[in-house]
């Protein structure tokens, strides 16, 4: 096992340096292969055609929305099926296929589907679906982990212990109509509803537990998407053709292939068309991004990466973090760090500029965000670095080029990240070296990076020697910082504690008081003010936000991709153009 | 050789059981389980993840895992997949054709490959063509069969456009029609040609160094000396000879045809075991992991015995007991 590990390591490395060699060559064949073609989707939009979209890992085959875990499984899903309500690009659910009411004391959710939709084997799509798909994910049996999405139902949990035979919160009204009850109101139960339905009638009886290895899912699976699967070769590609009583419409193409690729050919494949719409791994995006057949789409991405201090443990019996360690308490420090760092530099060296400078956890398209004007943006600054040292009481007294605490004694600081890429260690040294600068004394928590698991394992374990560590989080459309923030989280790795952040969180799902005020505009201020609250805290320096690279070949039209990538309710759009 | 074969196997039941051991421990020594991939707020959360662990019995001290685990094998039963979220066996016997069609391949390319250069080699040793062959075969076992791969890829696949370059059919085909297995057959030439072609080294020199050896002999020598044709010495008499040591490394490469190529399969991205077998390291996938793992183990011991047994079979001079 440490063996194949080596080797995978080893491979990396050489890949890279093969394939920085191999791209410069691939580049000038293009140039005098293709022909030229500026006009950006010029040409009239045809009938028919397919497109193949790529992606570089095998998928699993799990093609449910209730039981799918990775993003392998649900590139395809989303040609194939959506949801009844779609996001748009504020991050905000709005009504799709289904339009929703809520009742005065938000208690009661009033669903209405449209009707006339159809699953891809022509019976009807009804509300029966969606509660059908309900019951499945509260299934005591179910594995999966999308409870959390059906738990609010009133009577959820009852029916998940086993000590009720129905889910009590929902009714039937009639089969475009359904209503649910909520155990108590919160703001963004629209958001967080699981609103895709599964089809009743074709999975007939199976159980929860058997459904992800049936044959309906695996082999057969349908949806009411634009497009139907017609052959499946698992873990290597799945052919969609046209959905003709698609709801929206009659897609224009004719099918749509997906297809499993290896990320270190993807410049090659894209450039002679055997990909024609692919996210395009980082390091290769400066090549693809010149290519003559490509239109290169920047998206925002939702994720986002940090560099936590780590300021105490988690006290597994009370359920609580506990802020206890001393060593970065102070401010001053946590700001001199930040502004040591030149992030945009880090940025433009190691992701070929995809990415930008966060200084709060939310994304940059969420209507939550706050104005980056009355934020501090910690720009690059090392002489404000210094300062801040200096009057905090970190000075070299000893001569050595590094400062020493406020007492005198020896300051060292630990930093933890992940191995994986090649340019891993590149960039953990890039960090430390910044610190450096600045007269702080940093080095690697044991000398090495760490891999994914044993980077995580270290940290949820709270182990004494992890001091500062860079990881990452995805970040979710609706902006509640719960699950990650809260004193209580298990996942708020920096182990946090803050009355103040707690009571804000909170506030911000519940409803104003004034029944008059606008929910989103009542939750805006609170996150201002939070969001306000943890950059002048900065309990963890936000790194960067991630921005996802997507080449499309430019004979396809009609696509726009999303921090999400691909929205299914537009799929049907696509189309080849002359 | 019945009695022989017996005891063979009865004495590989304790080296399987100690391998067990090792393997399940190695495991579960690495840091990390199929759930610590799971750490997302968007999709999960820590109860979730906690329960899981509880529900896979993640949480029981080692032995009583081990016991759980050796149980089910002994019955055939490898487990569920945590990731695939289906049984293990399925799993593999889904990818075992293509590991064994580009196996065979691969195999087919060697032996064929080798037979030429160490026919070549052994007759006309230390010739310039013979320093051309050896100078090959060691440039072959020296490229890390990564580069190998991705050099043949971007020069016959993207460059050249002759073959595709990854997956194991293309689209738009239609099981058992002709096109399909000339697709099948377009998908796997690649990958067996970089598998097969770098593998030829010990095959050749081993050919090679036979004949040479053989060619001193002293029925060669009779056979000279009754005015044999020298193309007939050889062709008849030395190369019979010099094949049977290379017959019986068939036997060692049992292992090698349904072990998959980890490498080559990830770059091709042909759905083999060894592809799999990455997959399943990665996210820590352990069922899959081990039982792929016994699997070559066993085929390993197997492959060893069946290597003893052609041995015997076509060296008479060989005893078994």
């Amino acid at each position: 096992m440490k063996k194949s590990a080596l080797w995978l390591l080893s491979l990396l490395l050489v890949m890279s340096v093969f394939l920085a060699a191999c791209s410069g060559g691939g580049e000038k064949a293009s140039t005098d292969k293709e022909p030229k073609d500026d006009g950006k989707a010029s040409g009239e939009a045809q009938e028919g055609g397919t497109v193949t979209f790529g992606y570089t890992q095998p998928f699993k085959g799990v093609l449910s929305y209730a039981y799918y875990e990775g993003e392998d499984d649900v590139n395809a899903l989303k040609f194939m099926h959506e949801g009844i309500f779609n996001t748009s690009e504020e991050l905000t659910t709005v009504p799709g296929l289904a339009d929703w009411e809520m009742s005065e004391d938000n208690t009661k959710l009033t669903i209405k589907f449209k009707e006339g939709i159809k699953w891809h084997d022509g019976e009807e799509l009804t509300v029966e679906d969606l509660e059908y798909a309900w019951y499945l994910i509260a299934d005591p049996t179910y594995e999966g982990a999308r409870f959390a999405n059906v738990e609010m139902i009133k009577g959820a949990q009852e029916y998940k212990d086993g000590k009720a035979d129905k889910i009590e919160g929902i009714k039937i009204i009639d089969d475009y109509t359904i209503e649910v009850t909520v155990k108590s109101p919160t703001v963004n139960l629209i958001d967080n509803i699981w609103s895709y339905p599964e089809p009743k009638h074709y999975y007939g009886d199976i159980s929860s537990k058997e459904l992800p290895d049936s044959d309906q899912i695996r082999k057969n699976p349908i949806g009411i998407g634009p497009f139907k699967v017609k052959n499946i070769v698992p873990g290597e590609m799945i052919e969609f053709e046209r959905f003709d009583d698609y709801w929206q419409g009659k897609p224009k193409l004719d099918g749509i292939v997906y297809k499993i690729i290896d990320g270190s050919l993807t410049q090659g494949l894209v450039q002679n068309g055997e990909i024609d719409v692919i996210e395009a791994p980082k390091d290769q995006w400066e090549t693809i991004k010149a290519l003559d057949n490509v239109n290169p789409q920047e998206v925002d991405a939702l994720s986002y990466s940090y560099i936590a201090f780590d300021w105490g443990h988690y006290d597994t019996k009370k359920g609580v973090v506990v802020s206890d360690n001393k060593k970065f308490q102070n401010k001053n420090l946590r700001h001199a760090m930040a502004h040591a760092i030149d992030r945009q530099a880090f940025i433009d060296g190691f992701a070929n500029g995809l990415g930008k400078p966060l200084n709060t956890p939310f994304p940059s398209v969420s209507w939550a965000k706050i104005d980056e004007s009355e934020i501090n943006a910690y720009e690059f600054d090392q002489e404000k670095a210094k300062k801040l040292l200096d009057e905090a009481g970190y000075v070299d007294k000893d001569g050595d080029g590094f400062r020493e605490d406020p007492e005198g004694k020896p300051f060292t600081i630990n930093f933890d990240a992940m191995a994986g890429a090649e340019t891993s260690e590149a960039r953990a040294q890039f960090i430390l070296q910044s610190w450096q600068e600045v007269g702080l004394n940093a080095k690697l928590n044991g000398g090495s990076l760490k891999d994914f698991n044993l980077f995580y394992d270290t940290i949820e374990a709270d182990d004494p020697s992890v001091e500062t560590f860079m990881g990452a989080w995805g970040l979710a459309s609706d902006p509640d910082p719960a699950g990650i923030w809260l004193s209580t989280d298990k996942w708020n790795m920096w182990r946090w504690y803050s009355e103040e952040s707690d009571a804000l969180i909170k506030k911000g799902v519940t409803f104003p008081e004034d029944p008059s005020k606008d929910v989103k505009e009542h939750r805006q201020e609170i996150y201002n003010e939070w969001q306000k609250l943890v950059n002048e805290e900065l309990p963890v320096i936000f790194f960067e936000q991630r921005v996802d690279a997507w080449a499309v070949n430019k004979r396809v039209g009609g696509v726009k991709l999303y921090a999400d990538g691909v929205m299914p309710n537009e799929v049907y759009n696509w189309h080849i153009v002359e | 050789m019945l009695q022989y074969t017996i005891r063979r196997l009865i004495g590989m039941i304790p080296i399987i059981f100690l391998i067990s051991v090792v393997v399940f421990t190695l495991a579960k020594l690495m840091p990390g389980d199929a759930l610590s991939g799971k750490i997302d707020p968007l999709n999960s959360d820590p109860e979730y993840i906690e329960e899981m662990r509880e529900k896979m019995g993640l949480n029981d001290p080692i032995p009583v895992q081990y016991v759980r685990w050796m149980s089910g094998v002994v019955q055939g039963d490898f487990g569920d997949s945590f990731i695939h979220k289906r049984p293990v066996m399925e799993l593999i016997g889904d990818r075992l054709p293509n590991t064994i069609i580009l196996g065979l391949s691969a195999l087919v390319i060697t032996y064929l490959l080798a037979f030429l250069m160490g026919r070549y080699s052994g007759r006309f040793a230390y010739s310039i063509g013979d320093y051309l062959i050896s100078a090959f075969n060691y440039l072959a076992l020296a490229i890390p069969s990564f580069v190998a791969a991705l050099v043949a890829i971007y020069v016959f696949a993207i460059n050249l456009g002759w073959v595709p370059a990854s997956g194991s059919i293309g689209s738009g085909v239609e099981a058992g029609t002709l096109e399909y297995y000339l697709s099948k057959a377009k998908h796997t030439v690649l990958p067996a040609i970089v598998l097969g072609a770098m593998a030829t080294a010990a095959y050749t020199q081993f050919l090679r160094n036979d004949m040479i050896e053989s060619s001193r002999k002293d029925y060669v020598r009779t056979a000279r000396a009754k005015g044999t044709k020298e193309s007939a010495i050889y062709n008849k008499h030395i190369l019979r000879n010099s094949i049977i040591p290379i017959v019986t490394l068939l036997g060692f490469d049992i292992a090698n045809l349904f072990g998959g190529a980890i490498i080559t399969e990830t770059i091709f991205t042909y759905p083999g075991i060894g592809y799999l077998f990455v997959e399943s390291v990665h996210a820590r996938d352990y069922s899959v992991m081990m039982a792929i793992t016994m699997m070559l183990t066993i085929l390993t011991l197997i492959g060893n015995l069946v290597a003893d047994l052609l041995y015997g079979l076509v060296d008479p001079r060989i005893r078994l007991s």
